[in-house]
């Protein structure tokens, strides 16, 4: 098959879909760029492969929403710094993907351009917040998918849909051309239905960019020739905290089948614990909403961004602008992180979220001084009903209980399929310490070989 | 306890016009988010700096956006400028 014939039928798959995975589909662009992969104009390792684009990363030419009203007609005039890796190695991007709106959210149901439906349950959640780039891999809408992870928004919409997803060290990957959320915990990641797809595109975006001031600037190893090492003797650690209260019985199961499969493989699997954990759900929201009520404060519709018709004075024209171009979870989150940062409550919330996560790193930094990888699951439960949270944001807020810790503490998670509950992805978290990502994918190589949870391996 | 006059003040502060429905719901739901957030107060950590590092790059000039790039979606531009509300 031609690459120009695998292009189309992807289009195809994606015209027909309910799922709505995708904002914007970029027909022409990609059209464009699997013709030049057939004549060899395009060269690379991603020559001819599609890629979805959650709707955050800037594309050059190619509108991005960041799935609000906000941005609605926002075109980038500049790529972000992973796309011109991706165009680097010929791949075609097939279009944006659908996502929480400013990626607050793990449902995808925060869209302005409405939800994303799970692939394996229409009536069911994708996650999120990079729900359209989970959703479009699981169901071949998309050979592979960027999303970004600020508090589980890679892992968790990979989880419920059965797909690998990596949340990579923070610095590790530029974040220039990343719509800022948080932007001290989260970075963009790659999403792939197998293992070493995964780990091919993290080698691709990974890497030092100077328009990026937390980038580290330190090589990235080569993930995909390390990922049948033996993985014999190597020591896992089981962070009790992580099977709390709320966790399901079916997820708790498949998880610990699964350190059973890897002890199997040599590994040596022991019980621990992380009692800073308690503190990282709240020191989590904390800190993202302070950061988004600063990081958001640029949208007042005078340089982009949606604007009404009628102008009165600057306070009210921004005022009318922001309360129409942002859909409600934006709201709440900017105005609690104004609350958090305002005069009498800063010690309150935001200093003592900071004093967490120092606590919460440690914690880490601690067990990884005694084990090479913690194994956890990555969602408490499978997916749910969609409709079924929305009402009540603090409970939706509570789905992430797994996932925030991990970006508190800067260091790497890889999410991967270790069962199913009826028809739903169970998904568990191998957590490395940091620039561990090459190990990560090892670990979850092994386990993928030897067991048959990832539908699409191979 | 947070009052639906303190939200108010709060979406004054972040520019954001609440009608009166949504200044209702976020005040319940507000106070049982920071409610939530209370059981940060038990913390008594030293802050402790990020080891992360901001770097600054030399200062040489380099291609930035043209004018009609950097104007290309604002909503309302005139001879050249981006056109913003009345400020007196």
């Amino acid at each position: 098959m031609s690459h120009r014939e695998h292009i189309e039928e992807t289009l195809d798959a994606i015209d027909r879909s309910d799922l709505n995975a995708f904002i914007t589909v970029n027909y022409d662009g990609a059209r464009q760029q699997a013709a030049e992969a057939d004549t060899g104009e395009l060269d690379g390792r991603l020559a001819g492969i599609s890629v979805g684009i959650k709707d955050a990363i800037s594309t050059k030419g190619l509108r991005t929403t960041c799935a609000s009203q906000m941005l609605e007609h926002y075109v980038p005039p500049y790529d972000a710094f992973v796309i011109r890796r991706l165009h680097e190695e010929g791949a075609v991007l097939i279009g944006k993907t659908n996502m929480d709106e400013f990626s607050m959210g793990a449902s995808t149901e925060t869209s302005f351009f409405g939800p994303c439906k799970n692939p394996w349950d229409l009536n069911c959640v994708p996650g999120g917040s990079s729900g359209g780039s989970a959703a479009s891999v699981a169901a071949q809408e998309a050979d592979l998918a960027l999303g970004s992870d600020t508090g589980g928004s890679i892992r968790c919409p990979a989880s419920f849909c059965g797909v690998v997803g990596l949340k990579p060290t923070y610095g590790r990957v530029s974040r220039s051309g990343l719509v800022s959320y948080g932007n001290s915990m989260e970075q963009i990641g790659p999403i792939a239905r197998t293992v070493k797809a995964c780990a091919v595109l993290f080698e691709i975006i990974a890497g030092y960019d100077p328009a990026d001031s937390t980038s580290l600037d330190t090589p990235v190893p080569r993930c995909a020739s390390s990922l049948a090492d033996d993985i014999a003797g190597l020591k896992i650690g089981v962070p009790i905290d992580f099977f709390g209260e709320g966790v399901d019985p079916a997820v708790e199961n498949a998880t610990r089948d699964a350190i059973d499969v890897l002890e199997d493989l040599g590994a040596r699997a022991t019980e621990t614990s992380m009692s800073s954990l308690k503190y990282a759900l709240s020191a989590y929201y904390v800190q993202a909403m302070s950061e988004a009520s600063s990081n958001l404060a640029r949208y007042c519709g005078i340089i982009y961004g949606h604007r009404v018709q009628r102008d009165h004075d600057w306070h009210r024209t921004f005022s009318e602008n922001r309360a129409s171009g942002f859909g409600k979870e934006v709201k709440r989150r900017v105005l609690l992180g104004t609350y958090a940062l305002s005069a009498g409550y800063y010690d309150k919330y935001y200093l003592k979220a900071l004093k967490a996560r120092t606590l919460i790193s440690a914690d880490f930094q601690k067990a990884f001084k005694q084990y090479d990888a913690l194994i956890a699951p990555t969602m408490p439960f499978v997916a749910f009903k969609i409709g079924e949270k929305i009402e009540d944001p603090l409970s939706l807020y509570k789905v992430d209980i797994n996932t925030v810790p991990v970006n508190l503490a800067n260091v790497p998670s890889l999410s991967v399929p270790c069962g199913r509950k009826g028809r739903l992805p169970i998904g568990m978290q191998i957590i490395g310490d940091k620039l561990k990502e090459a190990l990560l994918f090892n670990i979850a190589w092994q386990f993928e070989r030897n067991t048959e949870f990832n539908k699409y391996a191979k | 306890m947070i009052t639906q006059t303190d939200v108010e003040r709060i979406a004054r502060l972040a520019c954001i016009e609440l009608d009166d429905e949504d200044l209702q719901e976020f005040t319940v739901q507000f106070n049982s988010i920071l409610e939530y957030f209370e059981e940060l107060e038990d913390i008594e950590a030293e802050l402790i700096g990020q080891e992360e590092h901001n770097v600054l790059r030399a200062d040489e000039v380099t291609p930035s956006l043209s004018q009609q790039e950097a104007l290309s979606n604002a909503p309302r531009v005139d001879s050249g400028y981006f056109k913003g509300p009345r400020i007196l």
